[in-house]
């Protein structure tokens, strides 16, 4: 009985709350604490890996937590595979059956060496994530799609290249990104580095569509009217951090804009956790010189306003950094 | 007569009812007898291969084991006619057996599914706008 009581607490909860917030009542620690202490060399037996890690906790999202947590904190990227593949899958970009003759070769070298040593790509987190979740009977997909860095050239890119995972609990629908969570890549120096970002899982659909662009639009979670290509291939650009402390980026809608000297330019956010205003800093770069400014900030709650007025013509890079983090950059284009 | 004929319906009764005991504990008996034993291959683009580490689960239960290094299995229950296994590993699409009283060694050859393998860098770089030299 206080198990039913339980689930239909969580359901009118579900209906009440926004997406993120939606388990903010959870406390995961215990959860990440299981994640954290169960240990698996290979894996070979993911069944009692995953009955490992969640015979003691009694609720699908904590279940799904900990699988999600022992992924990020296990699972490599494994630099050698992505670049092999990248290199691969653009030489036979116009051969579809050298491609999927490559793919398929290419997926079998992947498992063995996921199973066998813990390291992958992004398709693999995925199809990790969702075959552990199966097991305990949580049903999540995996999506395909375009995810945006700072490295990704969006007008040369003709295919996806990259994969994240939707999940449902509780009937309801959430993103996350195992991959991007786990930790962070040098590609010069082909190496990685775990550093989890807790901002990727169960991710507020609108700041996720910044950086994820799905093949199935329905998987953006958001009215198809606002999630076209063209808006998401022209939006700012955010970085890993970003999910760290932004709930919400309002405004500006575009990564680029056209103004004219001595104009006043205002961006907006919400963010997960109030700051002071001498934390955010812009960073304002004109291909040659590069200055950090305190700019105009106003907070009011946890919604934060920034302004600037460009006193020069030029061409700009503007990052924006909140408590030294590289949150998102824009460029502007300054007229007399 | 009145009471004989009360004694052979009730002796026809218990026989009835007996056969019908006998008929539930046999069938029973049976049906939890297989032992079911296996091996899992995948079929990828040009050829069949072993496949190690596929997960092999009774549906709708927590009960289940793995392929070892020759794909085989044995499964850790005695299972019943009827009964269903679904069969995954990762990149090839599920598969469900039904069990059926021949099914003590069952192979299983999983389709690759067509999902292509990406993946995207999340270097953290900040970007800088490529300027044209002037």
């Amino acid at each position: 009985m206080p198990k039913i009581k339980l689930w239909i607490f969580l359901i009118f909860v579900n209906l009440s709350f926004a997406q993120q917030s939606d388990f903010s009542h959870i406390d995961f620690s215990k959860a990440d604490n299981i994640a954290k202490t169960v240990k698996s060399k290979r894996l070979y037996e993911l069944h009692k890996l995953t009955y490992s890690l969640t015979k003691n906790l009694n609720t699908d999202i904590e279940k799904f937590r900990a699988i999600y947590i022992w992924i990020c904190n296990n699972i490599a990227n494994d630099f050698g595979l992505y670049s092999l593949n990248e290199k691969k899958r653009k030489r036979f970009l116009k051969d579809s059956v050298k491609l999927k003759k490559w793919n398929s070769k290419f997926k079998k070298k992947l498992f063995k060496k996921l199973l066998k040593k813990k390291r992958t790509i992004c398709t693999g987190y995925a199809y990790l994530l969702k075959e552990m979740s199966a097991i305990v009977g949580i049903k999540s997909k995996m999506i395909n799609g375009i995810g945006r860095t700072s490295s990704v050239d969006l007008s040369g890119l003709a295919m996806p290249n990259h994969t994240w995972n939707a999940v449902k609990l509780n009937d309801k629908w959430y993103l996350c990104d195992p991959t991007w969570a786990t930790g962070i890549s040098f590609p010069e120096e082909g190496t990685f580095k775990f550093m989890y970002n807790e901002g990727y899982f169960l991710t507020e659909p609108k700041l996720f569509f910044l950086n994820h662009f799905p093949l199935e639009k329905k998987y953006t979670l958001l009215d198809e009217k606002t999630t076209s290509f063209k808006g998401f291939t022209e939006a700012p650009l955010l970085y890993g951090d970003a999910y760290t402390v932004l709930k919400r980026h309002i405004f500006p809608e575009k990564m680029h804009h056209n103004l004219n000297k001595n104009d006043t330019f205002s961006f907006k956010y919400q963010l997960i956790k109030k700051t002071i205003p001498n934390k955010v800093k812009l960073v304002i770069d004109s291909g040659t010189l590069e200055r950090t400014i305190q700019p105009k900030v106003d907070i009011q709650n946890e919604y934060l306003t920034v302004q600037h007025t460009f006193k020069t013509k030029g061409f700009f890079d503007v990052h924006l950094y909140i408590e030294k983090k590289l949150i998102a950059t824009y460029t502007f284009n300054i007229e007399n | 007569m009145k009471t004989l004929k009360k004694v052979s319906i009730r002796k026809s009764t218990l026989i009835f009812l007996s056969f019908l005991f006998a008929l539930v504990c046999t069938t029973n008996l049976k049906a939890q007898e297989i032992q079911v034993k296996g091996i899992v291959k995948g079929q990828t683009f040009e050829k069949i291969e072993i496949l190690k580490g596929a997960n092999i689960f009774l549906k709708g239960t927590k009960i289940g084991t793995s392929s070892n290094k020759k794909g085989e299995f044995n499964f850790p229950q005695k299972l019943n006619v009827g009964d269903v296994l679904e069969i995954s590993y990762l990149g090839f699409l599920k598969k469900r057996v039904t069990i059926k009283k021949s099914s003590s060694f069952i192979k299983i050859t999983l389709q690759e599914d067509d999902n292509q393998m990406l993946g995207a860098l999340n270097s953290g770089k900040r970007h800088k706008t490529k300027r044209q030299k002037e």
